[in-house]
């Protein structure tokens, strides 16, 4: 079962408590906040390292790369089990990715630098650690561990109405999570009470049978907490604040990977724990995603601040995503998950490249920005292939993952498939609204009008050749998904 | 010969524009254009020296797998049959001819760069959709395409409008795309490959009805590239970007993408008599449409945009009455002579201090006799004057359609003689009022760059020429271009009388039109300003139409969405139910008064309440 | 046992309740402190009887524990009627509401 059995150490376990121990340092020295910020990008390139080390080693038969179990807390039947598929790998991957660019874009933090660098940090475990755990409780615990920091992030250094959106992020995500909790006990219970076996353990836990009422309302317990977090319309509207008032480090971090974790729970968790449910729930499903899209692509056409445009065009993605998922096939998944890591690089990307117009337009109001393109020629080139990258122009990221859905998708629902094509013309008509009045036109304000500076493009270049290259020779990465999405969906369940 | 190296065609551009868009700011103007130019003259030699691949069944050739998966396999692959080389050729001869031009008409601007950057990655995005075996791969270069039309027709960005055209440009021909799109996912559904000759090859076994839809679907996706009813606004508004834009995009290519995307996919779209109606259909309308608002045009460049727009509907005709090499022939011979006109219209404009409106301009005959002369041909090409060659190619389309003898085909036949009645009369009058009568323009013109008056003499040559390509037999040719692209069934089923009598027609209209142009505008006839005029002017208010029907609608949606949706409902329910437990909280925390009498009475209350309830339980 | 144990207990109730209406309807401090000792000893009163009813010792431990722990309540309640007294002048209960929601 073991993969790793030839490294001398847990990868894995190294992985995910690797960013706490920086923030531990980073709380440590917290006096010296430009030791901090050399600590915290240390220890994320430490991580992306190890990711990347992780993405060499082969799978074995079962199509895990790596597996770590050990006892926790045995009379619970608790255990510290972490496992490493495709999947998890390539969201490990994007999440160490992102963490380096979250630090590097918050590289001039001013206020209580060591706190932000730790928030971060543990952020990174709290998002590693659900994308490897496979033990429920383990699983609960870095989701809700993912919570605190982010709540701080927005609460703290966020922008004009930050309470707000903090406490709207906390209380929208934290109702969910409940739910979460509820079913997950629940679910403990009866299994134990069929088995005599009290285990947390995901595998044990498939072996349940339930009745299908049950079963609904389980899966619904499940799902709630991850459509919330997706975010699913009509669960999204805590997006579009929490994105707005978050900090550029905060925003890149909710777009690229918070979101992706309830994608992540629905694929390992409750599609596998409840497959007969979620069959049924699907056309529910596909529902919401296709309303999500237009809706949220409409929304996105009229919004003021560019802040929002992007955080309601992340609505509309993930719908894709969803509704890939409603498809529950190869083709599909494949793209929906490939969609998933190109939206948290495109996206991410945007976010980072707000935060720079803002830097230096001092504003992020449509109406008042405009002309960046005769004062930054090469900001706004950037901007404007992150911005053809979200509006699906072939060639780039996001429209490899999105056509591999739309094909998976109209493959078994024509109609939905169909539909769904039409939410790319209004995807257009947003994007192109936000490239006109950001980069054409005359020159409105303006508080600096220095281009991209040295950090600046170290942040930028990778990104953007990522967004080339996952548009154009997507293959290694589809490679990796394809053994696990196919085992998912084989026995469906999970390998 | 290596396959292989086909790729190298669209690969130059592609590096040509790469290495602009990393490199470009930092280096001169006049090597950034001659790298322009360098890669796209290199794939042009390369088309000529790989020719010999493309006859007969053509070749295939494949790079790498672009997206595998559970069933899907999309290829960077590419097929370079007779219609590809052809087609392929055009492309880049005509591309080199205008990145040339266009280095003497951009030469003082500040952005050569960004220019010749979005110039040389639209011909490779043009020629990925010339080239590409399989729909998911000229998607590719068909979403290309519109990006960088996109880039270019708001080049001079600081104009909002320009801008705004370039906008307009992009979402209208994505509305057709999304059909080209379904129409893709559609194929696949049914034939688990996007490869086209494996598509073409396998259509047959399709129901009609099907294929019908998946026709009309394909058509939607070329009228909005190709700027057909009713997809056609944005292309006069296109004509905000600059000349050689305008020649090369808006006229001589990717406006033809519609049209090519028929005839690659001919053998599918053959097979449904109603689809080839409804194309048919759509051209007529569209020439007639077009060339009803060319005649009423002020801007130089929109007449030549209505008339690309015009003749691009015979193309649609040709392909809807059934003639492959009748619309390729005429999609060549437009090319040269409208790319021709467009350079002309630059040089012109130069010449008359970069002023648009024909109603200013005049008596440039005598200030520029040779842009002069090489315009006349242009306009001879355009209006149909016998044995240039768009007077061939439109015949041969007119003849198809009549040839065909059923009563659509005699319908459409008549809306095309009647357009080539308007063509003639409307190039006319351009050619009066731009080079006849006096001066009227204001402004003083700047002189022409070498690079821009001698790029025009082989375009005119090509135009005047172009005939021989597909010369019919009547007048002792072989019909070369047919017997390229495979076509036996070209020849017409006509009696050589009716065949003459036609040609007579044409010239009737070709000379009728002439002569009115010639009566009305051989002197500057003063501002019109009649109503029908400024109904034609604004291309029959199609624009304010789809403002009232779908823009404003549309906004008024998002707006509801928004404010009514997310603001009022989701964010309402979710906030009203805080204030319900607020609300709820603010009730109960009267009962904690501080008073620790109070408390206690509750107490006691609560006691004597336990006990009643004991004592009665007891006593039960 | 010369007085039955129903009297005793009847006593007791009366006292408790006569404790409860002083601690409920008084305002001052100190008659509600008196309330609570006559409470406290009307308790007490219950214990010493049930002790000689069953003839079990438990009964008066648990008065002699009373009795302890009444003084020093008392002691520490004074204690703190001084200080209230002290911070605001009078011993009227219905001053001292600072907790109120």
């Amino acid at each position: 079962m073991t993969a790793d059995a030839a490294l001398p150490f847990a990868l894995l376990s190294l992985l995910l408590w690797l960013p706490l121990g920086g923030a531990l340092l980073c709380l440590l020295f917290r006096h010296s906040g430009n030791l901090c910020r050399w600590i915290s990008l240390a220890t994320t390139l430490a991580v992306l390292g190890l990711a990347l080390w992780a993405a060499l080693a082969a799978p074995d038969a079962s199509g895990w790369r790596f597996y770590e179990d050990a006892a926790w807390i045995e009379p619970f039947g608790i255990r510290y089990t972490l496992g490493m598929d495709g999947i998890s790998l390539l969201l490990v991957l994007l999440t160490a990715l992102l963490q380096v660019v979250a630090i590097l874009i918050s590289w001039g933090q001013k206020q209580h630098p060591a706190l932000f660098y730790a928030l971060i940090l543990i952020m990174e475990t709290g998002i590693i650690g659900v994308f490897l755990a496979l033990d429920l409780i383990l699983f609960y615990l870095f989701w809700e561990l993912m919570l605190i920091p982010m709540f701080f992030l927005i609460g703290v250094w966020g922008h004009e109405s930050r309470v707000y959106a903090a406490v709207k992020f906390f209380f929208f995500t934290l109702a969910g999570s409940l739910c979460l909790l509820l079913s997950i006990i629940s679910l403990y219970l009866l299994h134990g009470s069929q088995t005599g076996d009290y285990s947390f353990a995901l595998d044990a836990l498939r072996q349940t049978t339930l009745e299908p009422a049950t079963e609904m309302l389980l899966y619904a317990g499940f799902m709630i907490a991850f459509v919330v977090k997706v975010p699913l319309f009509p669960f999204h509207t805590w997006l579009p604040d929490a994105h707005t008032e978050a900090p550029p480090a905060g925003s890149v971090d909710l777009a690229g990977l918070l979101l992706k974790t309830g994608v992540y729970g629905m694929l390992r968790f409750a599609f596998p724990l409840f497959p007969a449910a979620a069959q049924r729930s699907l056309p529910l499903l596909a529902g919401l995603a296709l309303v999500g899209i237009f809706y949220a692509a409409w929304i996105a056409y009229v919004q003021t601040d560019i802040k929002r445009v992007i955080a309601y065009s992340s609505v509309a993605h993930l719908g894709f995503v969803i509704l890939g998922l409603a498809a529950w096939n190869q083709l599909a998944w494949e793209g929906s998950l490939l969609l998933m890591v190109n939206h948290g690089i495109t996206t991410g990307a945007l976010f980072v490249m707000i935060a720079m117009i803002s830097e230096r337009s001092g504003t992020r109001q449509l109406s008042q920005l405009g002309g960046l393109w005769s004062v930054f020629p090469n900001l706004s080139a950037f901007f404007l292939l992150f911005c053809l990258a979200s509006l699906g122009l072939p060639g780039l990221a996001n429209f490899s993952g999105e056509i591999l859905v739309l094909f998976g998708v109209f493959k078994v629902r024509p109609l939905w498939g169909g539909l769904a094509v039409a939410g790319v013309v209004f995807s257009a008509a947003y994007m192109l609204r936000v490239v006109q009045s950001a980069l054409w036109g005359e020159t409105r304000q303006l508080e600096r009008n220095d281009d991209i500076g040295c950090r600046e493009w170290l942040i930028l270049v990778p990104l953007a050749l990522l967004v080339v290259l996952l548009g154009v020779y997507p293959a290694p990465a589809l490679e990796i998904l394809r053994e696990p999405i196919r085992l998912l969906l084989a026995t469906r369940g999970m390998p | 010969m290596n396959p292989l190296l086909l790729f190298l065609i669209p690969a130059l551009p592609l590096l040509g524009g790469v290495f602009n868009v990393c490199f470009g700011s930092r280096l001169s103007p006049r090597i950034v254009a001659a790298v322009a130019v360098a890669a796209v003259a290199g794939s042009c030699s390369l088309t000529v020296a790989l020719w010999s691949l493309g006859a007969g069944e053509g070749t295939r050739t494949l790079l790498f797998s672009w997206l595998e998966s559970g069933g899907l396999r999309a290829d960077v692959g590419l097929l370079f049959d007779p219609l590809a080389t052809i087609m392929s050729l055009m492309v880049t001869g005509v591309a080199t001819l205008i990145h040339i031009y266009a280095a003497g008409y951009m030469q003082h601007d500040r952005n050569p760069a960004r220019f010749f950057a979005l110039l040389n990655l639209f011909v490779f995005a043009m020629l990925c959709i010339v080239l590409a075996d399989n729909l998911l791969f000229l998607f590719l270069g068909w979403e290309g395409v519109g990006f960088c039309s996109y880039g270019l027709i708001g080049f001079w960005y600081r104009k909002t409008a320009n801008a705004d055209a370039g906008r307009k440009a992009f979402i209208v021909t994505r509305i057709g795309d999304l059909f080209l799109a379904i129409a893709l996912l559609w194929l696949f559904r049914l034939f688990g490959t996007v490869a086209i000759d494996q598509i073409n090859g396998r259509a047959a076994e399709l129901d009609p009805q099907l294929l019908t839809v998946l026709v009309l679907l394909l058509l939607g996706g070329a009228c909005g590239k190709s700027a057909q009813l009713p997809l056609m606004t944005w292309l006069p508004d296109a004509m905000a970007g600059p000349t050689p834009v305008s020649a090369l995009i808006h006229a001589a290519t990717m406006v033809t993408a519609g049209v090519y995307l028929l005839c690659r996919m001919f053998p599918l779209v053959s097979l449904s008599p109603t689809g080839m109606a409804a194309i048919a259909l759509v051209g007529a309308a569209t020439a007639l449409y077009a060339a009803s608002c060319a005649v009423a045009q002020r801007e130089i460049k929109r007449v030549l945009a209505y008339s690309t727009m015009s003749q691009i509907g015979y193309m649609f005709l040709a392909v809807g009455v059934g003639t492959v090499s009748g619309a390729m022939f005429h999609l060549l011979t437009h090319a040269f002579f409208k790319a021709l006109l467009f350079m002309g219209a630059g040089c012109v404009i130069h010449l008359a201090g970069d002023e648009n409106d024909i109603y200013r301009m005049g008596g440039l005959k005598r200030k520029a006799p040779r842009i002069f002369w090489l315009f006349l041909i242009g306009i001879l090409c355009l209006a149909g004057a016998p044995l240039t060659g768009g007077f061939f190619s439109k015949d041969a389309i007119l003849l198809s359609a009549f040839a065909r003898g059923d009563g659509l085909s005699a319908l459409l036949w008549g809306a095309g003689v009647l357009t080539a009645g308007l063509t003639s009369f409307y190039s006319f009058r351009l050619l009066y009022l731009v080079f006849f009568g006096a001066e009227r323009q204001t402004e003083k013109g700047h002189a022409l760059s070498p690079l821009m008056s001698w790029t025009l003499p082989p375009l005119a040559l090509a135009g005047l020429l172009g005939g021989l390509l597909n010369l019919p037999h009547l007048f002792g040719g072989h019909q070369w271009l047919s017997h390229w692209l495979g076509e036996t069934a070209a020849e017409l089923a006509l009696p050589l009388a009716s065949e003459l009598g036609l040609l007579l027609l044409m010239l009737i209209f070709f000379g009728g039109g002439w002569l009115i142009a010639h009566l009305r505008y051989r002197n500057f006839p003063g501002e019109e300003r009649a109503g029908w005029r400024s109904f034609l002017l604004g291309g029959w208010h199609f624009d304010s139409l789809y403002e009232w029907l779908l823009l404003r609608p549309y906004r008024s949606l998002c707006r509801f969405c928004w404010q009514g949706g997310d603001k009022a409902l989701i964010d309402g329910m979710v906030e009203g139910l805080g204030r319900l437990w607020m609300d709820w909280g603010g009730y109960v925390r009267r009962l904690s008064t501080g008073q620790i009498t109070f408390y206690l009475q509750g107490f006691a209350w609560g006691v004597l309440l336990m006990l009643g309830w004991f004592l009665l339980m007891a006593v039960k | 046992m010369i007085v039955p144990l129903e009297h005793i207990l009847f006593l007791s109730a009366i006292l408790f309740v006569l404790g409860l209406a002083c601690v409920l309807a008084r305002r001052n401090l100190i008659m509600i402190l008196i309330g609570v000792e006559i409470m406290l000893n009307a308790v007490g009163l219950t214990l010493v009887g049930a002790s000689a009813f069953w003839q079990q010792i438990d009964g008066q431990i648990m008065v002699i524990f009373l009795m302890a722990m009444t003084s020093a309540e008392v002691s520490i309640s004074l204690a703190m009627v001084v200080y209230l007294n002290r911070r605001k002048g009078t011993v009227d209960v219905r001053a001292f509401d600072e907790m109120r929601g």
